[in-house]
Formats: C-alpha cells, structure tokens, sequence
C-alpha cells in the first residue's frame, strides 16, 4: 500500500501537468499545449476562452488573420520586384557628343559617271518609254538606239513593267511585249492608295533564278518610287563591287564638305573630325569621335559654345536618280555608339542656319528579373557587327545581315560584312534581289524571330534636340559673307559660292542640366522582410520564432506522435499475432498505455516536472550560509493541492 | 538622511523584481520579456536550449545587422518621383521676341562708319593677296586708330615652321619668331590631332597608291587669318587668336570692336537704336482675343537689342490658357526688316524668340529658337515641369539666396536661374581680373563696361578668361540649378507664309497699318508669322517625395524587429531595465566586496545568521516568503502555503555592511 499510492501520485502528476512537444501523448494534447504557450496572439485565446460561441469566434478571428497574413505578404512577394523611377538631374560640365555630318548625297556624281553611265542611260530610257519624258531629245534617242543594240544587262535582270492590273498582265520595257504574270504580286506601297482602277501600275519583277517560275511582282502606286527604288537595287549591285577605298575617294573629302568649324568659342579645323564611311551615305564626318581618346566638354551652355560648321553642299555633283533632296544630314550621338544616319538622322537645310539646341537625359533601366533589357549585350545569341556598343538596332540589322548571309549566301550592302562573307552582286549571286526582297517581307513580318531575339539596352543616351532654322547668310551679309568663305575654300575652288550650297549648322547645349532618369528596385529584401514583418505583427504578434514554433509543432512534434502510434499499432499488431500463435492473451492495459501511462512517457528523471515549477534546478550555493532556493513552494502550486488532496495526507500522516 | 533613505528604498524596489544575482537576473528576464527567443531557451529541454540560444542570437544579429541597413537608406535620402501628364488650364508662358539683329543699321550707321569702312577696306586687301593692287583708290585715308588696337593679322603658312605674319595695313613683315604664345589651347590639340592624322594618312598610302585629297588641299591653303590681342597697346605680351576660316575671324573681329563701340554708347541711345515694337509687332492675337504691341514689355537685351515680352507677369497677371489648339494660342505677325541689317555683325537673319517662365529672364543664346523669314511657325508647347525637394534630397536651391554669387539679373527684378548666376558669376571675374564689365552682361556696382580707349588690353583680358577652364569650373561649382525647373518643350513645324496668292493684300495691309502708307513696305525677306499654343497634353511634371520618411524607418524597424524576434518598443526597454538591474548588481557586489574587507570584524561578531534586508521586508510583504535556514523559524510551521509565484532568493543582500548598517540607522 506504501508503494501503490506513490505511483498514483506520478502518474497523476503526469497526467495534469502541463506536457510538452514530443511528449504528448496524443495530437490534441500537443495542440493543447502549443495553443497554450506559443507566443502567437490568438490560438491561446481559443484554448482559454470559456463558451462554445466565444471560442468559435476565437477561432474564426484566428484564421481570418492567418488568411489576412498569407495574402497580404503574397501581395509584398508579388510587387517584390517591381521598380520605383527616380530622376536626378545634374548641373556639370557635360561631355560633347559626337555629332556626325553626312552629306545627303553619299558620291561625287561627276566622279560616279564611269560606273554608273550605263545605268543611267537605261533609267532615261526607262523614263522615255513609259512618261515620255527625256532632257534633251536628240541626245536620249541616239542612246536609245545605242542601247537596243546592245541590249541591257539591268532590264534583263530585274525588269521594269507596266502592270495592267486586272489581266494581270505586263508590258515589258525591253521588248514591248505583253506577258502574263506569274507568282505573287507584292504591292510596296499602301494598298489603301493602291487603287484598282488606275491602270498603269509600275513595278519589277524578281525570280528565283534557279527556278524561273518562281517570280514576285513589285508594284508601288507612284512611278517615282517604282523608279527610285529599281535604281536603288541596281545602285547596290555596283556600288557591292567597288573596293571601299575606292569609294573613300569617289566620295567627299573632309575639305570638301566642311568650310568653317567653330567650337566653345575656339577655331576646329578637319583634325578634329573622323572619316566614317557609311555604305548609302558615303563619307562621313564625326566631330569629337572619341577615336584619340579625348572626348571634349562643354562647360558653358549657349549657341556661342557649341559646335558651329559650315557645310558646303555641291549641288550640282548630285546623283539625280538616287537622291532627291538637297542639304546634309546629321545625327547626335553618343562616342561608342553607331550612327544609323539612314534610320535616324536630321536633315538641315541649304541657305539656311540650322540651330540644334540639345537636352541630355541619361536613362537607365533595371535588368533582369525586373525588365528585359540586356546590359552589354552579351546575353543576345546575336553577333554585333558593328564595332561599337550594343544598341536594339545594331541587333536588328546584324540579325538581318546573319539570316541573309545565311539563305542568300551573301551579304546586304548596307550594313557591314559579317566574317567570311561578302556583298552581293549579280555576278556572284544572281539570285540575291528575289532572296533579299522575301527575307527582308519576312523580317518584316516578324518571321525571322530577331525581334524577338533582341532586346532593348539597358542604358542609354538621349539628346533631345530642338531644331529651328533662321535664314542665312542675311541679305545684308550674304556678299561679303560669299567672298571670304570663296577665299576659305582657297583657289581649288574656281568659281564663286552660291548660298544654295551652303548649309550653316550650330550644335549647342541649351543647359548643362544632365536629367538622369533611373529605376531602382522599389524593395529591397530588407524592406520586404519589415512588411513581413509588419504583417505578422499586426495580425497575430508573429515572428520567424512563431513560424518554427509552428514547424517544431506541427511537423516534427505531429510527426512523431503519429509514428509513436504507428509503431504501437505496429507492435500490438504482431504481438497479437505472436499471441494468436501461443495464445497468449492481450494485456489488458494496452489500451490505456496510448495515453498517459505510455511507456514512452515513464521517464525517471521527469524532465517536465521541473520545467512546470518555472524555476531554475537548485545548485549549491557557493556560500554555504546561503539559504537554499525555496522548494517548499512546490506546495503552492495550486492546482496542484487542490486536486491532490490525498498528498497531502499522505504527508500528515 | 533622507537621500540615503531614498536610495536604500530604490535598491529595495529594484532588487525585488529580478533577484540579486545576474543569473537569476536572466532568467527571470527571459522568462518574463516579450521578445519571443528567450522565454525558449529557459523553458525547452537542454539540447533544444542550445539550439534556441544560437537561433535567437542569430535572430538578434540579423535584426541588428538590417537594422543598420534601413537606418544607413534612411541617411542617403533617397527620393521617389511620380509623374502625371494631361491637360490642365496653365500659366501661358512668357514669349519673348527679338530680332536676331540688335539694332538697325540705318540708326548706327555713324557709329560703325569707321568700323565698316576698315573692315571693307582690309577685306579687300585679304582677299586680293598680291599687295598694291589698285586698292589706291580709298579716297578718304582710313583711320586706324581703331584697328591698331585690336589688328587682323594674315598668317603665311607657306613654311609651316617659320609662319610669317603679316599686317594687312602695313608692309613690314614681321616673322613669327616673336610668336611666343601665338598658338592657344585648341591650337595645340589640332597639333596633336595632325601627328595622329598624317599617321594615318601614311597608313592609307601604303595600302593606296594615290595620295589622299586632303593632303593636297592644305598645301593649298596657304594663308590664314588671326586676331591679335595684346595686354596694352605696343607691349610683346600678345597672342595670337587663330582661325581657320577667314569668316569666323572676321566676325569674331567685328564684335570685339563692335562691343567696344557700343559700350560707350548710354542705355536711351541704344534703345532709340534698336527696332521699336510698334515696327516689329504688326499683329497680335491670343485666342480670340486681340492684342497689339502695347501687350508687351520691353527689355534691353545685350545681344539682340530691344526684345518684347508677352505675358512676362511683371505688372499684371500671367494669362491663363484653358484650350489646346493654334485657335486658342498667341499668333504674332512680326517685321525684322532684314535690309537693315548690320552685315558684319550677324548673318543668320531671322526672329529669336523663347518661351520661359514668369518673371524670369530671357536667355535667349541659350534657349531661344529661330523663326524664319517668310515662314509661318508653328510651336506646339508641352511644359515640362521638374519639382525636386531641396537640401538634403539633392543640391538645389529654392530662390537662389544660398548661391555665393551675386546675382546682377536682380536689377531686372527677375527671378534666380542657373544662366543669371553662371553669367554673373563671370562678370564678377571679369570686373575683378580686368577692372571692367563685358558689355553683354549687367553691370556689377561701380564698373564701367570695357572699351578700347579705358581699357586698351580688355579684348586680350576677356579672350583669356573666355577660354579659361579653370574659371569656368569655379563658376559651375559655385552655382546651383533651381529645385523647380520648367522646360518648354516645343514642336516646331514650318510652312511658307504668306502664299503665293495671298502675298500682296497680305503685304498690303500690314504696310497700310504700321506707315498708313499704300505702298508696300514689307516683304518676304522681313515677314514671319508665329503661332504658339499649347499641345492637347500640355503639363508633364515629375514630381518628388522622399522616399523615406521617419514613419518609414520606424515602420521597417518595427518590421524587422517583430519579423525575427516579435519584439517592440516595449522589449527594448524591458531590455534597458535589465541592463540598468545588472548595473545594480554589479554595484552592490562591487560596494559589498569593499565594505566586506572593512567589516569583516563586525561582521565575525555577528554570531549567527543575520537578517538580510530582504528578509525583513519580505516578510511583511510577501507570505509566501519564508527563510529556510537550518535553524528554521517556528513561524515557518504555523504559515499556510501560499499560492504564488515563489519569491526570488534575495541571499546577495547578506554580504553587504553597508545596507546593514544603513538600515541600523534607519531603525534608530
């Protein structure tokens, strides 16, 4: 009897006092006892909380502020990585850029005759025949009849047709017969304009020339371009043949083109400019290049402090059929960056001051994963084919030129050669006008995937410029004005200038702001972790403790409650097995064993018990007049006493 | 008495919540704190106490560690920029108008008379090179005062290292061995430029056989032309301002002694000079309603003469514009009247006009634009406004009053910009170094502005401060843009105006209207038409806020703080508590140990156990308190047990004289 109430004592002890983690018997007892000691807000109040009604409204206020927490911080992650743009502007001194002049007309006319004579004859002849139109009468008849005696190569190869549109069928200009089209007509102008009833549709044909069957029609509404751009093709054609240092020399000279240069108040002179030969624009002249590496600087704003040129445009040296338009051409941009003069150029005006205010605004985009821009370019499975920095439209065209080289065999004269390849000619690649015009429909179209494949820069330049134009020379100073650049021009110049072919060109900072426009990520991680934070704190006073209470709880502690059972399950089910065998009866107490009086649970040492007074294990105090800490409040526990009353008794007696 | 009364009574206080010693301190700190880590190390099993320790120093680490973060983002005062565009009814802008011309020739004739006539004559002999060539016949012999102090000089480039200059008036050549700072700074980097130029000259002749155009014609052009500067007049401290276009020299040439001319000349007389607005503003109208030369404010401009400003704000309200639209905008028809033009001074004919802000002054060299001759331009505006937060988001300046330079545009009672501080900037510079004012910009208190009599070496003084790139650094560091800056960005489309079968009632008119006269005055060469109005979407404004505020930071502490450990304010302080409690305690012990060796014969006399302080006070407070020394007190028996937290074990009191003696004192 001396024992048995001992162990009553023990197993009641365990059974009322609070038990932790692993040690608890049963899932709802492990929740019990989370609910009751986790830090988080809430889940103690639904364990505390007396009333079926207020419990149930614990439990619902617990779980909507779960739900509040999980789609609010689903929120954060998802604007995670979204950008805040910020602008800077700067007032310094900024660097020039480099600005470079073209004249509109990429070759000397006069010095082009050899190589173009022929073509020209044919495009009169062209013009002859279909408007009736011819500069001097005699002279054109006479190369008519020349030419039919020759025949031609160009008609041959792409010929000009007068397309009767609903027969769908031409009149050739070579020999005046009516043939029937075949393949499909391709209409470069706007088909809106392009209207059915007018009869007289100009065009050329292209044909594969390996299977002559296959032929695409170009029609344009206006025989201007139809004209221009035959001419254009067969320009190409030649111009692919010439070796470039040739055309260096065919085209203007430094001297040529520019007659004054004036920059930040200080006289310029050609030294200052770099050669760059651009395929449809012939020389070039960058001013401030960058190429012997300095790049200049203004530090005063102004027309007086910019770049001031004047530009001699030879009028009458201009190729009739492939230009149109008079005066030069020039673009802004920055050292390491390719001009596309073609795409993107300003054109000024002869007899005229063209003043060019300009504005800087550097940008600069976040890459990945906030935008898809590319940094260097590296990333793009493209090769630049320009020396210069990646830009979307060096991408563009060098994926052009790599699909071209790639079906056609050979490469586009306008844009540089990748390596190994060369431009097409017809000698060469007689097939390469019907290939170029499918690809280029193509790419156009987007087949080709390069708009795709390329990306925008991440970072750019941008001078926006404003443009105004004054009349010069005025008419008051227009002679004197005349003379003394006459005489700047020096005695190669025989005759005197003409104002029409004079183009007055200023390039100037309007201010010295430099306006920085850049995205930054709006959240940083740490920004992030503290709306987390925020959140968890709000709702339910959580924190990452919280959040491993919660792993410790629910899955480490629940999993091995759940596997303690399992191997009890396990282990009763082959003792019933082994008992069925021998016959050997069931224990009576395996059921209550689960609970409390689990063997997993009897541990000598009680590890919960000290835990549960809250208090420190006594040591032995160094001093040994101290008193010892005060165990007899083990007695105060009150739960305890009030539901032991038989402790006590035992201790009475 | 009394304040070691208080003290003892603060101990008690004190020591009756954490207990005397520093581990009993701790543990009933983590115990007790809100902050969530601790209360786990104390109350897990051993192994998971080790594991809780390390976690919640890594928590306590990591907090502190983005602490310093956000603190260190609050400093760099980040800002955020929201942009909104549209259409709003706005301040239509300020237009100032000039003629590219300042003044009309007619008027200054008498002044320039001189001028002209040297400058016809030495053109004349420049571009005629054989000397004496029936250049006899200038009847009246030409003054050259003026020209003797600032010459035109050929430079005879036949031998590119013995250059020979040449006075254009007079016959004596003069080589260029005297030449001593002949070349300035841009001559030399066109020097440079040349050794890498032949260089690549010479490798294109070796990949071509003929040589490259270029190197022909510089071998053709032989002369060239030079301003010569000098400090005073006949010294040998001269330079030698090179031009490689004749053209640029001449105008470069011209306006020195045109400025210098000019500056003797009072404000009246110039203004009398210059184009009056009722000849120059032929029609007005903004929107519908009409408006005539009388509308616009007049100001002396330096380098265009009179200007007219519309709507400058200065006297009465800025007009507002409510509709987008030419129709709704300001049309002006102006006469520049472009053969009374000053031919050497400027040769791009033409209206300068400018849109800017109220109040502000027109810089037009900078931001003005062109309209052409016998054109119609139309400019479309957007305003393009900027509003940042000044210091400490970024270095800008509200009004201008914390820039270091005076600001001489005040004086037309004009608002702060960047331009009116560089331009003042370099005034002062020049008033300072050459001991007057540059006749383009306003006058500082008590200088004159430069001219060749009073001041004969200005030209040569103001050509090297122009060119000085130190100087103009300073002034760049020295001043400041606005916080508010407003750009009008414009959209300028030209066509021809008037037409070919409107030109003569046209012309017609506008005679009959300014010189009540039938005949035509007016023509295409003089005749512009303008029309500025605003866009469909005519604000763009990109406006700052701090990015982080003081809420912003105690928001994100908090975060990050409650993230790791669910701590707060309240933790810190608790924290704080325990610290100053530990403090306490490490007095007590530092007192006791000293008082210990003093009292260590009255203590031996003490025969048994004494009372701690605790004790005594515990037992009136607290029941449940109960000392448990070997010899246990009766009453120990006769007290119930007590429900409650059981008391701290306050034994540390025990070894301290100094609290016994005190409390001994009390007693008494």
């Amino acid at each position: 009897a001396g024992t048995a109430p001992g162990k009553k004592i023990t197993a009641r002890l365990k059974r009322t006092l609070p038990v932790r983690g692993p040690q608890a018997p049963t899932l709802s007892e492990l929740m019990r006892w989370y609910c009751l000691n986790t830090n988080t807000h809430g889940c103690r109040r639904i364990v505390v909380s007396r009333g079926r009604l207020r419990r149930l409204l614990w439990i619902l206020l617990t779980l909507s502020a779960v739900g509040l927490i999980l789609w609010q911080c689903a929120e954060l992650l998802m604007n995670y990585y979204s950008a805040s743009v910020s602008v800077t502007v700067q007032f310094q001194k900024l660097p020039f850029p480099a600005v470079t002049i073209c004249n509109i007309n990429p070759y000397k006319y006069s010095a082009m005759k050899e190589y173009l004579s022929e073509l020209d004859k044919e495009t009169k002849k062209a013009l002859e025949t279909f408007y009736g139109f011819s500069e001097g009468k005699s002279k054109v008849r006479r190369s008519v009849e020349e030419w039919n005696r020759t025949g031609s190569d160009f008609f041959q190869q792409i010929p000009l047709l007068k397309v009767e549109d609903l027969s769908r069928t031409a009149t050739d200009l070579n020999s005046g017969q009516k043939r029937k089209i075949e393949g499909s007509v391709f209409h470069k102008d706007s088909s809106i304009v392009n209207a059915g009833d007018s009869n007289d549709i100009i065009g050329f044909q292209l044909c594969d020339a390996n299977n002559s069957s296959e032929c695409a029609l170009y029609t344009f509404s206006s025989g201007v371009n139809a004209i221009q751009e035959w001419y254009k093709l067969h320009y190409m054609n030649i111009m692919a043949q010439i070796p470039l240092e040739t055309k260096e020399k065919l085209s203007y000279s430094a001297d040529d083109l520019l007659l004054t240069c004036f920059f930040d108040g200080l006289s310029c002179d050609k030294r200052h400019f770099t050669r760059f030969h651009h395929p449809l624009h012939g020389n070039c002249y960058t001013f401030n290049s960058g190429q012997n590496g300095t790049v200049l600087s203004t530090s005063t704003g102004g027309s007086e402090y910019g770049l001031q040129v004047v530009l001699y445009i030879d009028e009458e040296d201009y190729n009739p059929f492939l230009v149109t338009s008079t005066g030069a051409k020039i673009i802004v941009h920055d050292q390491d960056e390719y001009p596309f003069i073609e795409d993107i150029g300003t054109e000024i005006e002869t007899a005229a001051a063209t003043s060019i205010g300009m504005h800087f605004t550097r940008s600069r985009k976040l890459s990945k994963p906030y935008s898809d821009c590319t940094e260097t370019g590296a990333d793009i499975p493209v090769e630049n084919l320009y020396n210069k920095s990646y830009s979307l439209q060096i991408c563009l065209h060098s994926c052009f030129q790599k699909a071209m080289v790639d079906s056609c065999g050979c490469a586009q004269y306008a844009q540089p050669l990748p390596a190994g390849a060369e431009y097409c000619n017809y000698k060469k690649n007689p097939n390469w006008m019907y290939c170029y015009y499918k690809l280029h429909e193509k790419f156009v179209k987007e087949q080709l995937g390069c708009q795709q494949i390329c990306k925008d820069a991440c970072s750019f330049k941008e001078w926006a410029l404003t443009t105004s134009i004054a009349q010069w020379p005025s008419t008051a100073s227009e002679d004197w004005m005349l003379r003394v650049l006459s005489w700047d021009k020096g005695q190669k110049l025989n005759k005197k200038l003409n104002k029409t072919d004079l183009a007055n060109l200023m390039v100037f900072y309007k201010d010295l702001n430099e306006r920085f426009i850049s995205e930054n990520p709006a959240n940083t991680l740490v920004i992030l972790l503290s709306n987390f934070g925020g959140q968890l704190g709000l709702w339910m006073s959580c924190s990452v403790v919280c959040v491993i209470e919660i792993v410790e709880v629910f899955f480490i502690d629940s999993l091995s409650i759940v596997m303690r059972r399992q191997w009890q399950r396990a282990k009763k089910w082959w003792n019933n097995r082994q008992g069925a065998g021998p016959g050997k009866p069931t224990q009576p107490g395996d059921v209550e064993r689960q609970g409390h009086d689990n063997p997993a649970c009897i541990d000598e040492d009680l590890p919960t018990f000290n835990t549960a007074l809250r208090l420190p294990l006594p040591q032995d105090s160094p001093l040994p007049r101290t008193p010892p800490p005060n165990y007899s409040t083990l007695r105060l526990e009150s739960a305890f006493t009030e539901q032991l009353p038989d402790t006590l008794e035992l201790s009475q007696h | 008495m009394n304040l070691k009364k208080y003290l003892v009574r603060a101990l008690h206080r004190l020591q009756k919540g954490p207990g005397y010693t520093y581990k009993e301190l701790l543990v009933w700190y983590c115990d007790n704190t809100n902050t969530h880590g601790p209360k786990r190390i104390i109350k897990e099993g051993p192994k998971k106490k080790l594991i809780w320790f390390f976690l919640t120093l890594l928590f306590a680490s990591l907090v502190f560690w983005q602490w310093g973060i956000l603190i260190n983002t609050y400093l760099s005062y980040n800002v955020t920029s929201s942009l909104s565009i549209g259409f709003k009814t706005m301040k239509f802008p300020a237009v100032t108008v000039c003629n590219a011309n300042p003044f009309k020739y007619s008027e200054v004739k008498p002044l320039l008379k001189e001028l002209d006539r040297l400058i016809e004559a030495a053109l004349e002999r420049i571009l005629q090179p054989t000397p004496g060539n029936g250049s006899e016949d200038v009847s009246p012999p030409l003054d050259l005062q003026l020209w003797n102090q600032i010459p035109l000089v050929l430079i005879d480039e036949h031998d590119k290292d013995n250059p020979i200059i040449l006075d254009i008036f007079e016959t004596n050549q003069t080589t260029g061995e005297n030449e001593t700072a002949a070349s300035n700074q841009m001559d030399m980097d066109v020097d440079k430029g040349t050794a890498g130029d032949d260089q690549n000259f010479t490798a294109v002749n070796a990949t071509t056989a003929p040589p490259p155009p270029a190197n022909t014609t510089t071998e053709e052009k032989k002369y060239k032309l030079a301003v010569k500067l000098c400090s005073h007049q006949g010294s040998n401290n001269c330079t030698y301002r090179n031009f490689t276009s004749a053209a640029q020299a001449v105008t470069e040439w011209y306006i020195l002694q045109f400025t210098s001319i000019l500056s003797k000349v009072p404000l009246h007389d110039r203004i009398r000079m210059g184009y009056q607005a009722e000849d120059m503003i032929l029609a007005c109208l903004y929107g519908a309603e009409p408006c005539n030369y009388k509308n616009f404010t007049q100001i002396y401009h330096p380098d265009h003469g009179n200007c007219y400003i519309f709507n400058w704000g200065m006297d009465e309200e800025a007009l507002n514009s409510s509709n987008p639209g030419a129709e709704f905008g300001l049309k002006l028809i102006l006469d520049i009247s472009q053969q009374d033009y000053i031919p050497y001074l400027s040769s791009a004919a033409g209206a300068r006009l400018m849109l800017h802000q109220q109040k502000s002054f027109p810089f037009l060299k900078d931001q003005g634009i062109y309209a052409m001759a016998g054109t119609e331009t139309s400019i479309g505006v957007l305003v393009d406004e900027l509003e940042r937060m000044g210091y400490p988001y970024s270095d800008c300046t509200m009004n201008g009053s914390d820039v270091p330079v005076k600001n001489l545009y005040s004086q037309y009672n004009t608002s702060y910009s960047i331009q009116a501080c560089l331009r003042s900037c370099f005034q002062s510079h020049m008033a300072e170094i050459c001991g007057c004012g540059h006749y383009m910009f306003p006058l500082p208190d008590g200088v004159n502005y430069c001219n060749n009599e009073d001041n004969p070496g200005w030209a040569y003084c103001y050509s090297s401060l122009r060119s000085s790139i130190k100087q103009r650094q300073i002034c760049i560091d020295s001043c400041k843009e606005t916080c508010n800056d407003t750009q009008y960005k414009m959209t300028i489309s030209m066509a021809d105006w008037p037409s070919e079968a409107s030109e003569d009632w046209i012309f017609h008119i506008l005679s009959y209207e300014r010189d009540m006269s039938t005949n035509v005055t007016l023509d295409r060469n003089g005749i512009i038409k303008l029309n500025i109005y605003f866009q469909e979407y005519n604000y763009r404004t990109i406006s700052e806020s701090a990015a982080t505020t003081i809420v912003w930071l105690l928001s994100s502490l908090g975060g990050q703080f409650g993230f790791w450990m669910g701590g707060s304010v309240l933790c810190l302080i608790e924290f704080g508590e325990i610290i100053i409690d530990s403090l306490w305690i490490t007095i007590i012990h530092v007192i006791g140990w000293c008082k210990g060796l003093k009292q260590k014969r009255p203590r031996v006399r003490y025969p048994d156990v004494p009372p701690t302080v605790s004790e005594l006070v515990e037992a009136h407070t607290n029941l449940g308190f109960q000392h448990e020394a070997m010899d246990a007190l009766p009453r120990d028996e006769a007290l119930p047990p007590e429900p409650g937290t059981p008391p701290p074990n306050y034994d540390s009191l025990r070894v301290q004289p100094l609290d016994v003696l005190s409390l001994d004192s009390n007693v008494e």
